[in-house]
This record gives C-alpha cells, sequence and structure tokens, in this order.
C-alpha cells in the first residue's frame, strides 16, 4: 500500500513536470509578444525593451523555464510587479495578481460546484437507477428512464438561464446564483448554490441513472444473488446488502472519471451563472494568453484530476476485498 | 488585453481589445488661448457636437439612427469655475449603495499606470490631478482640480505654475502638499511604470526619458520641478507646450502621496484624495468604496458624491448586465455599468421600450475605427483611392447591427468629438454607403492597374468572416483581387505591427487623448513615427502633412487652429491612407432606483460622479 502511494506519487509528480514544460513552450509559439500588455497606447520602444526586461523574456527559454521552476520553492522577485513569496507561480499578465492566491482564491468556488454537484448527481443518479432496477419494467422505471434520457440531452447553458428566469426573476423562490464562502454563511452558500448544483448535475444524474439500472439487473441476475435468494434472504436485504456493491465498482470508476468532467463542466457553469472560479480563471487566460495563469490553472486542473485517479484506485480496495494494492 | 474595447460593436470587430480604443481628452488650442489670460478667462471652444454634419441615412438600418450627444463645447475655466462645490444636480439625494456591473476589474488603479477611458472612470472617484474636466449639461469645462486655477505661464508654456488649494487632504487626513505632486510626476519615470501616456517624462528631459532619470525612489530627484512652498508646483518644460495644462489632466497624471508609496503595490491599493476610498477589493470579483472623510467638497469643482457607498462586481458580461437592467428587480434598480454596452441582440427591443429607453445613456464616442491602407505596399494614391470608392460601408454596419451597435458611418479622420472638425465626405461615400464599383473601375484604369490584387487581415471570428465576404464582394465587383488572410484575434496587433506586415489592407481604431487634432492626426499619420509596431499602421509620409502637423501644432488659437488640423484631415484623406468606418457611438442602461446617470463625452462611458439612490 505505501509502494504502492509512492509510486503514484512520483509518477504525478512527473506528469506535472511534463505538463508545466509542454504549456511552457506551446505558450512560446504563439506569435504574440505580452510585452506589448504592459506599454501604453503610444508605447515607445524604449519602454517595450524594459518590459521585456522587467519579466524576463531577454533570458533564453530554458533559463525561463528555470526562473519558474525555482521561483515555485523558493520565491522570486519580479520587477514590472514586486516581490512573489513561495510558492511562486508567477504573476497573471491580464490581472498582474499572484497566480498561486488568484487560483487559491478562486477554489472554494469550482470545488463547491463541483461537489455540490456531484453529491446531487450521484444521490439522485443512483437513487433514481435502483429505484428503476427493483421496479424493472414498471411505470416508475419507465418514468426514470425517459427523463434520463431528457436529462442527458440538455445543456448548462439553456437550462441555467432558462431556471434562474423561472425560479429567480419570475419566482422569487431562489437567490440568484452566486457563491458565499461556506465559513462566512453555510445556509447562503447552500441556496445561492442550488441552481448550478441542479443544473450541472442534471446531465451527469441521466448516466448515472442509466448505468445504475443496468448494472444492478446485472448484478441481480448474478449467482450470488441467486443463492442469497435460495437460502431464504428477503428481496430487498439481497438489494440493499449485497447487490449494490457489486454495483458500485463500475459507477466508482465512472465518476472518479467524471469528477474531471465536471470541473471542465464547471468552466461553462461558472459562465453561465458569473460565478468567478478556476473555469472563468482558464478561459481568461486562455482569450489573453496569459502564460502564468495558464501555466497555474493547468497545473491546478492536472494535480486535481491525478489525485482523483489515485483516490479511485484506493476505493477500489474499500469496496471489493478482492483487489489488493501492490 | 481585454477590456479596453470601448461600446459597441467591439464584438464586432472581432473583439479586438484594443489599447488604442481609449482616451482622455483634454484641449490644446485652447489651453494655449486660455493661458495667454492667464487662466482667467473662459475661453469658448467650438467642438460641433451632435456627430455634426450628414449621416448615414436610416434606412436599411434595422434600428433608426438615435440622438447621439457628443461635446457641444468645451471652455477653459479659471479660478471662479476651479472652486468647489461641483455643480448641483437637480432632484438629486445623499445617502444609499450603487452597484456598478461590468466585464472586466480594473487592471490598473495606480494613477501612474492609468491609460484607458474605463480604467479613468473608476479614477474619478478616489484619484484627483491637478486639473480636470466639470461636467454640467453636457458642457465641459477645464477646471482647477487640486490646483487653485488651470495652471500660468509666462512664457508661452515652457514654464507652468500651479497653486495648490487650501485644505486638501489625503484619505487619513494629511495634507496634500507640492512634495507630493512633485512625487507624483518623479515616479512616472521607476522602470515599473509603463503603462501610462510618456507625454510630460519625455518633455521634463532631454533625449531618451528611461536614461535621463529613474524616479524618486534612490533619493535622486528631477531638476524641471520645483517647489517653493508647500502648495506652489513649478514645472520647466524642455519646449513651450501651451496645452500642458490639458495634458495634466490626465488621469495618468493623477496624485499619489510620497508617505503611502508602496510602489509596484500601489496599482493594487491606491490612496484616495478623492470622495471615496477603497475599502475592501478582491482582484476580478468585487470593489467596496466608501466615503473618505476628508475630502472636502468645497475644493472640488467636479465631483458630487452623493451615494454613501460603492459595490462594484467584476464578470458579467454584456449579455448578463442587459438582461439584468431590464428585468430591473431588486439591487438591480440600483445598478448601473460604467463600460457594459447593451448587448447587440437586445437593441431592437429596447428602442422599442419606452421605458427601458428612460433608462438608457447614449453618445457619440471619442472614439473613432477605420481599415488602415497600406501605402508603402499601395504606392499609387488613385488605388487607393479605389478602394474607398468600392468600400461597403453600408453592408459592414449591417453585419454589425446597424447603427445602434456600431456607430455613425464616417467619413474624415477626425471625430466629431474633436475641436474644428469638419464633415466632408471626398468619396461620396454617404450617397451610395454600398460602394461605387464603376467609379472604382475607372480610377484603376486611370492607374493603369484594372485588377490589383489586396491583402486584407482580419481577425477570424464569425462577425469579421461575415465583413470579409461584404469586403470580398464589393471589391471584386470592382476589378480588384481580395486575398484574405485571417488572423487570430490574440494575436492581430503583433502581426499588422511590424512596417514589412506584407498586408495591404487591416483595420484599426483610435481615440485622441485630448480632443485637439494634435493626438488624433500626429500619432497616426506623422511619417517620421513610423517605426515596427508605432502607431502610423498607414505608413503615411507625405512631407507636406509633416510638416503641417508641426505647423497646427505651433498655433496657440483653438479656433485657428482646428481649422488647420480639418484641413490635414482632408489632405490625409485626399491620400486615402485609411478607409474611415465609424465615429463609434455609445449605448448602455441602468436601474431604475438611480438618478443622474449620464454620458460621458471624454471617455465615452457612462459617468459616475452625479448618479444618486432615488
Amino acid at each position: 500500500m505505501v509502494r504502492f502511494f509512492l509510486r503514484r506519487v512520483a509518477g504525478a509528480a512527473m506528469i506535472m513536470v511534463i505538463i508545466s514544460v509542454v504549456t511552457f513552450v506551446l505558450f512560446y509559439a504563439v506569435p504574440r509578444d505580452p510585452a506589448r500588455a504592459f506599454c501604453g497606447k503610444i508605447c515607445p520602444p524604449q519602454n517595450l525593451a524594459l518590459i521585456r526586461h522587467n519579466l524576463g523574456m531577454d533570458d533564453p527559454l530554458f533559463v525561463q523555464y528555470w526562473h519558474w521552476l525555482a521561483g515555485v520553492f523558493t520565491g522570486r522577485d519580479l520587477p514590472q510587479f514586486g516581490e512573489c513569496a513561495a510558492p511562486c507561480l508567477g504573476y497573471s499578465f491580464a490581472t498582474r495578481e499572484p497566480v498561486f492566491s488568484a487560483i487559491l482564491d478562486r477554489l472554494p468556488v469550482t470545488l463547491s460546484v463541483t461537489f455540490g454537484a456531484a453529491v446531487v448527481l450521484l444521490t439522485f443518479g443512483v437513487v433514481t437507477g435502483m429505484i428503476a432496477a427493483w421496479q424493472q419494467g414498471r411505470p416508475l422505471d419507465k418514468i426514470a428512464s425517459a427523463s434520463s434520457v431528457i436529462g442527458a440531452s440538455l445543456q448548462i447553458y439553456f437550462v441555467g438561464p432558462l431556471l434562474v428566469f423561472f425560479a429567480v426573476d419570475t419566482l422569487g423562490l431562489l437567490p440568484r446564483p452566486a457563491y458565499v464562502p461556506i465559513t462566512e454563511d453555510p445556509g447562503r452558500w447552500f441556496v445561492h448554490l442550488l441552481i448550478p448544483w441542479l443544473v450541472l448535475s442534471i446531465i451527469f444524474t441521466a448516466n448515472y441513472t442509466r448505468m445504475t439500472r443496468s448494472v444492478m439487473i446485472e448484478q441481480l441476475a448474478e449467482d450470488y444473488v441467486r443463492t442469497a435468494r435460495a437460502k431464504g434472504m428477503s428481496g430487498r436485504t439481497v438489494f440493499l446488502r449485497f447487490a449494490w456493491r457489486g454495483a458500485m465498482i463500475p459507477i466508482v470508476t465512472i465518476f472518479g472519471v467524471d469528477l474531471a468532467t465536471l470541473l471542465g463542466g464547471a468552466i461553462i457553469t461558472e459562465q453561465t451563472f458569473t460565478l468567478h472560479g478556476i473555469g472563468e480563471l482558464a478561459v481568461r487566460a486562455v482569450q489573453n494568453t496569459d502564460l502564468p495563469m495558464l501555466l497555474g490553472v493547468t497545473l491546478v486542473g492536472a494535480f486535481a484530476i491525478v489525485t482523483l485517479t489515485i483516490l479511485v484506485d484506493v476505493l477500489y480496495a474499500v469496496i471489493d476485498p478482492r483487489v489488493r494494492l501492490r | 488585453m481585454s477590456r479596453t474595447t470601448p461600446a459597441g460593436p467591439a464584438a464586432g470587430n472581432g473583439g479586438i481589445t484594443t489599447w488604442k480604443g481609449h482616451m482622455r481628452s483634454s484641449r490644446r488650442s485652447a489651453a494655449a488661448a486660455a493661458l495667454l489670460m492667464a487662466g482667467a478667462l473662459a475661453l469658448a471652444g467650438c467642438a460641433k457636437g451632435g456627430g455634426g454634419g450628414p449621416v448615414a441615412s436610416a434606412g436599411g438600418t434595422p434600428v433608426q439612427a438615435q440622438e447621439n450627444k457628443a461635446v457641444s463645447a468645451i471652455t477653459v475655466g479659471g479660478a471662479e469655475e476651479s472652486r468647489g462645490p461641483a455643480p448641483a444636480v437637480p432632484g438629486s439625494k445623499r445617502g444609499g449603495t450603487v452597484t456598478m456591473i461590468d466585464r472586466d476589474d480594473f487592471s490598473h488603479l495606480d494613477p501612474g499606470r492609468v491609460y484607458v477611458n474605463y480604467l479613468s472612470t473608476v479614477s474619478l472617484l478616489f484619484t484627483r490631478q491637478l486639473t480636470g474636466y466639470r461636467q454640467e449639461n453636457g458642457r465641459l469645462t477645464l477646471v482647477g482640480d487640486l490646483a487653485t486655477d488651470t495652471g500660468t505661464t509666462t512664457d508661452g508654456g515652457r514654464t507652468w505654475k500651479f497653486t495648490l488649494k487650501e485644505g486638501l487632504k489625503w484619505q487619513d487626513g494629511t495634507p496634500i502638499t507640492s512634495a507630493d505632486i512633485r512625487h507624483s510626476f518623479e515616479r512616472l519615470y521607476a522602470p515599473f511604470i509603463t503603462e501610462g501616456p510618456t507625454y510630460v517624462q519625455q518633455w521634463l528631459v532631454e533625449g531618451d526619458y528611461r536614461k535621463a532619470y529613474e524616479g524618486p525612489y534612490d533619493g535622486m530627484s528631477l531638476d524641471a520641478i520645483k517647489t517653493p512652498d508647500d502648495r506652489t508646483v513649478v514645472f520647466t518644460l524642455t519646449a513651450p507646450h501651451p496645452d500642458f495644462n490639458f495634458t495634466v489632466a490626465m488621469t495618468g497624471y493623477g496624485a499619489v502621496p510620497k508617505a503611502q508609496d508602496t510602489k509596484e503595490r500601489y496599482d493594487r491599493k491606491p490612496f484616495s484624495s478623492g470622495p471615496y476610498k477603497i475599502a475592501s477589493r478582491v482582484t476580478d470579483k468585487s470593489m467596496e468604496l466608501d466615503r473618505n472623510p476628508h475630502w472636502d467638497p468645497a475644493t472640488d469643482p467636479i465631483r458630487n458624491a452623493f451615494p454613501d457607498r460603492w459595490h462594484m462586481e467584476f464578470g458579467v458580461q454584456a449579455q448578463n448586465s442587459t438582461d439584468r437592467f431590464l428585468a430591473d428587480s431588486g439591487a438591480d434598480r440600483t445598478t448601473m455599468t460604467f463600460h457594459n454596452p447593451l448587448s447587440p441582440e437586445r437593441v431592437q427591443e429596447v428602442v422599442g421600450d419606452p421605458s427601458a429607453m428612460a433608462r438608457s445613456v447614449r453618445g457619440l464616442t471619442p472614439y473613432t475605427t477605420f481599415y488602415n491602407i497600406n501605402t508603402k505596399r499601395i504606392t499609387d494614391v488613385k488605388v487607393r483611392q479605389a478602394i474607398i470608392k468600392a468600400w461597403p460601408a453600408k453592408q459592414i454596419q449591417l453585419v454589425h447591427g446597424g447603427e445602434a451597435n456600431s456607430g455613425k458611418i464616417a467619413t474624415t479622420v477626425l471625430s466629431p468629438t474633436v475641436i474644428g472638425y469638419e464633415a466632408f465626405d471626398l468619396y461620396g461615400t454617404l450617397a451610395k454607403p454600398t460602394g461605387d464599383p464603376e467609379a472604382a473601375k475607372a480610377l484603376l484604369k486611370e492607374a493603369g492597374q484594372p485588377n490589383p490584387t489586396i491583402v486584407y487581415a482580419y481577425n477570424q471570428t464569425p462577425t469579421q468572416e461575415k465583413v470579409t465576404v461584404a469586403i470580398r464582394e464589393a471589391l471584386t465587383k470592382a476589378g480588384f483581387k481580395v486575398v484574405a488572410k485571417p488572423l487570430n484575434a490574440g494575436t492581430y496587433y503583433d502581426a499588422i505591427g511590424p512596417v514589412d506586415n506584407g498586408f495591404d489592407v487591416y483595420w484599426g481604431g483610435w481615440a485622441a487623448d485630448w480632443p485637439t487634432g494634435s493626438t488624433a492626426i500626429q500619432p497616426l499619420f506623422d511619417g517620421r513615427l513610423i517605426a515596427d509596431n508605432a502607431t502610423n499602421y498607414s505608413h503615411l509620409n507625405v512631407p507636406e502633412i509633416n510638416a503641417g502637423i508641426d505647423a497646427a501644432n505651433a498655433i496657440t488659437d483653438p479656433v485657428e487652429a482646428g481649422k488647420a488640423w480639418a484641413a490635414l484631415d482632408r489632405k490625409i484623406m485626399e491620400q486615402a491612407a485609411v478607409v474611415p468606418e465609424y465615429y463609434r457611438t455609445y449605448f448602455g442602461l441602468y436601474g431604475s432606483g438611480l438618478g443622474g446617470v449620464e454620458f460621458d463625452p471624454m471617455t465615452g462611458l457612462q459617468y459616475p460622479l452625479n448618479v444618486y439612490v432615488k
């Protein structure tokens, strides 16, 4: 178990370095001079040269990368921006704020949206899927299956504004989506994020309903279920104590992958509801060719995915005793 | 660089976020005249407003042409006009919180790093300059802001003396002194100040200003600025600049306290000399302003400060803000925006809705757009003229959603907001707004090039693709062979920047730094300024025009100077260096719970200083 962990963590660190190098190099393939963004409307050439020097752009590419990497561990003093404490991911070219603190600052928003939505979709998806499997072929199953198809074909940017229009503008049932720090007011945090959670999860819930249903039906046809039944265990006990456990394995696998997708979905959700999270940062960084921010956001995204993958592997072992981590 | 795009069809132009788009203006020649009278006499400028002259007919435009207010008059005030408080606003009330929503956070708050209009607008609330503009019923007056008047000079504009008002205080209650003003100018030479205007820096020292002085932080000071006492500042320029008092009205020359200067970090949280101070700020999300108790309205002829608080939120796209203003519910009733224009798809709806129109802000901005013709590559003036003749101005305007979304079709280099502007239409664009292929063909025949090839570079966005189709069709009809070169929006200016860019025609935009021809014409058409990434994108270099620019800059009488600039405008258009596109307009909304929301002709945005909560 410990060796497994160490191996995976070392691998993850390797991946992060490779991603940072690739992003760095790719950025320099873009024929754009970020120094222009730091110069006035009428920009004297000596100012442009000064800015390039301030940004360290007059160094060779590998020196620039080295400075960046060293800055992560030791901090840097950047003439255009001032002191940047470790872990220093540089300053955003667009907003001039330290990349690390910008990301830290926005992380709670994206995590709240993502994990909130994950809870909603897992609960709804798995429960409706189980009901559908339990009620296989009956009206409830039909309704659950049909609504899952409808849900899967909807889009965030369509459902989002629609829900805001009805629930907020017309009926006044809910407040306008916003982020209130959970530490400040958990109640308001909850109600303000309800719409984003619902919207983001609608699309995914459908998948989980369908998947849970089919996996449960499969499990119910397994030999061990028949054995348990034959031994006189009630249908409900079999369903709730054994079959779901078998069904959870593929669901956890998919969920690990989907969490990453959910993070991606957060970009659209954040744009739709004007939430200031990592997704918005990513979109802006790309729009502005903002290298330091782009690097930072990419690394955070990669970090999240790598961590989740390791976590899912560990979860396997918890759910399925047959799996042993080596 | 986003946000620097002003209102309107930035999207139309591919959302190029142009740092060029911005301006603060001031006025050169009027200053000259005024200073001759020791700044004591108000002098009527002669900027003609209302978009002066003929405009495109509304026929075929989806939305009727709307009334767009331009600067109707600019005057130079003296000591009397420079006295506080600011002009009263009928019906105004003190108190409450105004919410401001906009797409982007303010990229800079350090005055030395402020150049673009959007940043100037917010700076009005907490940054004061030596001089500034007082707005009253659409009339603008240059007045002393921190100074008791608009400055005095006895040697034709080489030496300038400003006296600070009594009772001026920073947000901590310490007095604003001449040493602070001196420091504010000296720090502009520091290596981290690169984004602001550079006029004064260049005027105070000989040669390369970056080499001459590196700022006050290592104890060195600038001999060109003297402070004989706590309230007097004297500037000695290397050459006469009769418009210096307009130049120092730019936010870029705002006051920074010596004792509170945190250098690079000052940009995050500047120290207030104005009616509000920054209570909190979260980059890209929000900013809260509350009252600066040490600001004395009796010293300030420009700023009304009715609301107790400003709450600002960023990241709100134009579509989102438009829908919120239209819904006008809850807290959005006391919400305005500085920049976010009406989103194009809602224009029709708003124009047809009197209650929404009553909450709209419209006007003619100082911003003009045009298509540069690379005169280095297309050397035959007849071929260039043929391009203008064949140009599909109307079709392009339709792609951009009509006048309400873009602007009035332009036929000159100068904007109607510039003093001396004369309306003329050398190529009959307004008579034949869809292009005149026959006339273009005749010109090409005269030039002996019936089928010249034109390389047209553009931002590859859906809107610009459509514009390109219109241009290609129209020019092809006249005999041109059009080669369209799509460019990435993020690298557009990097591609067109080099003198040897390989393109014949490409879009651009400009706004003067003050409303005379000086900063409207010189940066764009002075052939001596041609260089990679310089502002003369058409690379026009005509000795007669270069000489004319120098001559116009030397004229002290504002009316005569205006005439000289207009004559130059005509000469440039004869040279066919650009195809003018629009005099850009602004059209935005605000909540019904606010009063005093006005258009600011200096920035082309909404004006914060007269706003009150009803």
